[in-house]
């Protein structure tokens, strides 16, 4: 259910290798758990971050909850359309709803993150 | 969140099959168990603004008052004429305590000329019962009463579709007795959303099977208590429990227009003193600057001295903005003023009441 080839963190921060850039988002579980989504704020382009920063915000009708970096990096690209169509996180928390790329990821960091299956046992226990 | 729904104290309304079937997400609300949300709080939300939507608000109470004594009794601890009210009239008032302090608002509805049916909150419905058999020997209806509320632009049309013939003329705050496949219900034109809709009056054992047939109608969608406190935010009404309790008069609320200063009744003077002393925190509009929601229990900062406290806040999604009620100074409360709320000190300003200025409630 969860994209294989993505990383998790306990937090329920996703994050992908695209080679030059690492991707970040949110699951799909962290975005139902929020209900719709109402606001998002995402960090400044050229911000450097730590592993478990917290980066950016995300609020729905009923909570608000903080993004977390799942690895160190320099923020190089934030997903501007969810500044104004928070919801498409809720629809597309894989794809469309990705939130920031960073670059200079340690690989180290990376690859200490759960798999797909390490996180759905994980989901299991919430 | 499984231990609550299965402990024995918590309430089921004659819906909750319903809701389960339909995958609700559903929630504790003061005693019952109710869905928070179907397909979504902002698809509801938006559904109910522009079609029709069916709530469940078979939590609320429901009394009978009759004969002139009971309710010349009722009209002692209100704020406004019951007696006078005209047959088929609604009337929006509240019980006060001797200090003016809220212990519930109601609707009450005049059904004939010596018998008033009044519909309550959930929260305080154990003290308003007591409080209403004591001083009016009124008749609790409420464990036999189901409500569904009928909300939006094109809820008329519904309900006429099912059947129920005599709500077509029924102007705003009145109400009428009417058929549904040969039962009798009770219908009022009035409701919590800011839209043209009806709160419907049933016994139990019809409600699953009305609701059955209402939300089976093309232009219908059940919506539950996520869409129904952002739509109600948006017009400003006000949540007992978390705007209004006994610790607020009406005149802090915000409601001074609706009390008949004409009429006796026990907490008068009390809120004549208020008002002419004029030094009180009162109930106002804010609004965020975008999209961010002032939360429930965000102080108030009006140049950064503390001076009230956020009491309702949330995106208004017909809005496209956070709104929110807040208890500020008096003097503070104008349309414009610019203030600071919450641990990251969010800008807000005063806005007057409704924010969404589209509601379709007296179409």
């Amino acid at each position: 259910m969860n994209p294989q080839h993505l990383k998790y963190t306990q937090n329920h921060e996703w994050i992908r290798d695209d080679g030059k850039v690492f991707v970040v988002g949110i699951t799909e579980y962290a975005a139902e758990q929020l209900g719709d989504i109402t606001y998002i704020e995402l960090p400044e382009v050229g911000l450097d971050v730590a592993q478990d920063d917290d980066v950016a915000s995300v609020e729905s009708v009923k909570a608000a909850s903080e993004v977390y970096a799942p690895a160190g990096g320099r923020v190089v690209e934030v997903n501007e359309r969810l500044l104004d169509q928070p919801e498409i996180v809720n629809k597309s928390p894989y794809e469309d709803g990705w939130f920031f790329k960073l670059e200079g990821v340690e690989r180290a960091e990376f690859d200490s993150l759960m798999s797909a299956a390490a996180y759905e046992i994980y989901l299991k226990e919430q | 969140m499984k231990a609550v729904l299965e402990a024995r104290h918590v309430k089921r309304t004659p819906l909750y099959d319903e809701h389960i079937l339909r995958g609700a997400k559903m929630t504790e609300f003061h005693g019952w168990i109710l869905p928070v949300q179907f397909k979504g709080i902002l698809e509801e939300h938006h559904h109910t603004r522009s079609k029709c939507s069916v709530f469940d608000c078979c939590h609320m109470g429901e009394f009978r008052l009759k004969g002139s004594k009971a309710i010349r009794s009722l009209e002692a601890m209100v704020f406004n004429d019951m007696i006078c009210l005209r047959v088929g009239r609604c009337r929006y008032s509240s019980i006060l305590d001797t200090c003016g302090g809220i212990i519930d608002d109601i609707i009450a509805m005049k059904l004939s000329e010596d018998e008033l049916f009044v519909v309550t909150n959930a929260g305080p419905y154990e003290k308003v019962a007591r409080i209403l058999y004591r001083v009016c020997l009124a008749t609790d209806v409420t464990a036999g009463t189901a409500k569904i509320d009928v909300q939006g632009p094109l809820s008329r049309r519904v309900l006429l579709d099912l059947g129920l013939r005599e709500i077509e003329p029924l102007k705003y705050f009145t109400c009428c007795r009417t058929q549904w496949e040969g039962f009798e219900m009770l219908v009022s034109r009035t409701g919590y959303t800011g839209e043209l809709g009806y709160e419907v009056f049933l016994p139990n054992d019809l409600a699953a099977p009305f609701w059955r047939e209402v939300t089976a109608h093309l232009e219908v969608e059940p919506a539950g208590l996520g869409a129904r406190d952002t739509l109600r935010l948006e017009m400003g009404y006000t949540l007992y429990g978390q705007d209004v309790d006994e610790s607020h008069t009406t005149l802090e609320a915000g409601m001074g227009r609706f009390i008949d200063w004409n009429s006796d009744f026990h907490a008068k003077e009390f809120l004549i003193m208020q008002r002419e002393l004029g030094r009180y925190k009162v109930r106002t509009g804010i609004r965020s600057m975008d999209r961010r929601a002032p939360r429930p229990g965000y102080e108030v900062f009006h140049e950064g001295r503390p001076v009230g406290m956020v009491t309702s806040g949330s995106y208004g999604p017909s809005v496209g903005y956070g709104i929110g009620m807040a208890y500020i100074p008096v003097d503070l409360s104008m349309p414009g003023t610019r203030l600071t709320a919450g641990p990251k000190d969010m800008e807000i300003v005063t806005e007057e009441f409704p924010f969404y200025k589209n509601g379709s409630f007296k179409g």
